[in-house]
């Protein structure tokens, strides 16, 4: 069955960009990918293509945006739009031996907010773990002080 | 030689000239050069700065004058300053190591927990971030913009070179401005959010800080930060550099340079370049327009947000801590702490505040960078 999509997949990714019929949100879907869910924000989809092969489409089908990059995590390859695209992230998961599945998310506000918060507290994270620093080297430091003092006396 | 040969020669040489390419468009960057010159020259605001960057928006906005492109393939004299010095991202480390060969960091390691002032002093910058993408800027755009709040003008022009070069010239102007404008915009909103009890309250003298535990802060807060937020360690570990050539003693004469010489020279190629980035091709649209109001809202958020946090603090500390003191976490080093001493001083004429207001001032340094270091880690 891969050796089938091989060729179309190959076709597919010569053409240019605009040619790609199909797309969520303006991201490019793979070409004789499944739907398994759909709603107004979120496409999942599952193709028989391997994920190297899918990340090479998107490569290609996305080079011409600046604002895009592709993350290699452990269990998948994360795609995310810091422009203005409608679509935010295309996740494509690596575990999968006979099918690879795609997630395609709609640039939302929700995650905007989210990372704005966690960054906010990783701030105060920091400086806290500083804090704890300086108090931990400052105890350690007045004590040692205190015992030269003592061995001089 | 016939009368129209030489009319083609002046002609010729007519081109040549400035006065053929001119635009109105030019006149209207000499003013804003003009008046960046004149606030620090008759103002006196951060004149350091705004005078090398008013004299580079003047300069660059000539017709054909050779700074800021290439001729025959060679860069030209200010885009090579401006490549070197910040396109390399040279500059504001550098400043940063003559920052901290200044520093004496003796009230923050008396009183550590005034680095949580710094942090949420940061406030502004996040919900900034949040504005500046409602108007239509991209993500990386809205950092660089949002950074502004944090007043501190080598982590601005540091992440806008990062994230967003093309607002290079916007960002730092409207950094170094409203740096220069904190005995302006603090001093309402500490009146606003304090009570007249809370600004007289008066803060135990800090204890005396040992010279090893100065020798040691840098080395535990370069490990920290390089572990937690490595993306802002080339700013950080600079700055860390020249408070340990500080307070080690044992180099003096790179203290001295650092602080000093060194300082000064890159501080003149700064302004120079970063007023050199605003053509008015470049610079007249809405956008810098944009963010200079936005920078004033964000400068007013991250102060709401010092004062915030230590009001907050102090619900469960013993010893309260002055809020006036909340305004200085914005960095702006010694400004927004000096504001603070002016402000206490005001309604307690013997409440000296300012050495206490030097912890959540240097504390707003690192929380700065420490912000800077979450945006560059978010989009690298």
């Amino acid at each position: 069955m891969k050796k089938l999509w091989f060729p179309i997949f190959i076709f597919f990714l010569t053409m240019p960009v605009p040619l790609f019929a199909d797309d969520f949100l303006g991201a490019p879907l793979i070409p004789g990918g499944q739907t398994i869910q759909k709603t107004k924000s979120r496409l999942e989809m599952k193709s028989p293509l391997s994920h190297d092969e899918i990340v090479v489409f998107y490569r290609q089908a996305l080079k011409e945006y600046k604002d895009i990059k592709f993350r290699d995590w452990k269990d998948s390859t994360y795609i995310e739009d810091d422009g203005k695209l409608r679509w935010h992230s295309i996740t494509i998961s690596k575990q999968d031996k006979d099918e690879t599945y795609i997630v395609i998310v709609k640039d939302n506000w929700t995650w905007i907010i989210g990372t704005l918060v966690l960054r906010f507290i990783g701030v105060f994270v920091v400086l806290l773990f500083l804090m704890v620093g300086m108090y931990i080297s400052g105890i350690i430091i007045s004590r040692s002080v205190k015992k030269l003092e003592a061995k001089k006396s | 030689m016939t009368v129209n040969e030489i009319m083609d020669m002046l002609y010729g040489i007519f081109h040549t000239t400035g006065v053929f390419n001119f635009q109105w468009k030019l006149v209207v960057m000499w003013g804003i050069g003009s008046l960046f010159m004149y606030l620090a020259i008759v103002k006196k605001y951060e004149p350091l700065l705004l005078l090398p960057i008013g004299f580079g928006i003047f300069i660059v906005n000539f017709p054909l004058v050779p700074l800021m492109g290439y001729s025959h393939g060679h860069a030209q004299l200010l885009q090579i300053f401006y490549h070197y010095g910040l396109e390399w991202e040279v500059i504001p480390c550098i400043i940063f190591l003559g920052l901290g060969a200044m520093t004496d960091f003796g009230p923050l390691i008396a009183n550590p927990k005034t680095l949580l002032v710094g942090a949420g002093a940061q406030l502004g910058v996040f919900i900034t971030f949040t504005g500046t993408v409602l108007a239509g800027f991209t993500l990386k755009e809205a950092a660089s913009v949002g950074i502004i709040g944090g007043a501190d003008g080598p982590t601005t022009v540091y992440l806008t070179q990062h994230l967003a070069p093309q607002l290079l010239g916007p960002n730092a102007l409207a950094a170094y401005s409203y740096m220069a404008m904190v005995p302006l915009i603090q001093p309402p909103i500490m009146r606003l959010m304090t009570s007249q009890k809370e600004r007289k309250i008066r803060m135990r003298q800090l204890r005396p800080v040992s010279k090893q535990e100065k020798i040691l802060f840098p080395l535990v807060t370069a490990a920290i930060i390089a572990l937690l937020v490595p993306s802002v360690i080339p700013l950080m570990g600079m700055f860390m550099l020249g408070n340990l050539m500080k307070e080690s003693g044992v180099v003096e004469r790179l203290t001295e340079t650092s602080q000093g010489a060194l300082m000064n020279i890159v501080t003149i190629f700064l302004g120079i370049s970063v007023g050199a980035t605003m053509h008015a091709d470049k610079f007249l649209s809405w956008k810098p327009l944009f963010i200079f109001g936005l920078g004033l809202a964000d400068f007013a958020v991250c102060t709401v947000g010092g004062i915030l946090t230590v009001k907050v603090m102090n619900l469960f500390l013993k010893e309260k801590i002055n809020p006036l003191i909340g305004s200085a976490g914005v960095s702006a080093v010694p400004m927004a702490a000096r504001v603070s001493q002016i402000q206490g001083l005001k309604y307690d004429k013997t409440n000296h505040l300012l050495m206490h207001a030097m912890g959540p001032n240097l504390a707003g340094v690192i929380g700065s960078a420490a912000a800077a270091g979450m945006f560059i880690a978010m989009f690298d």
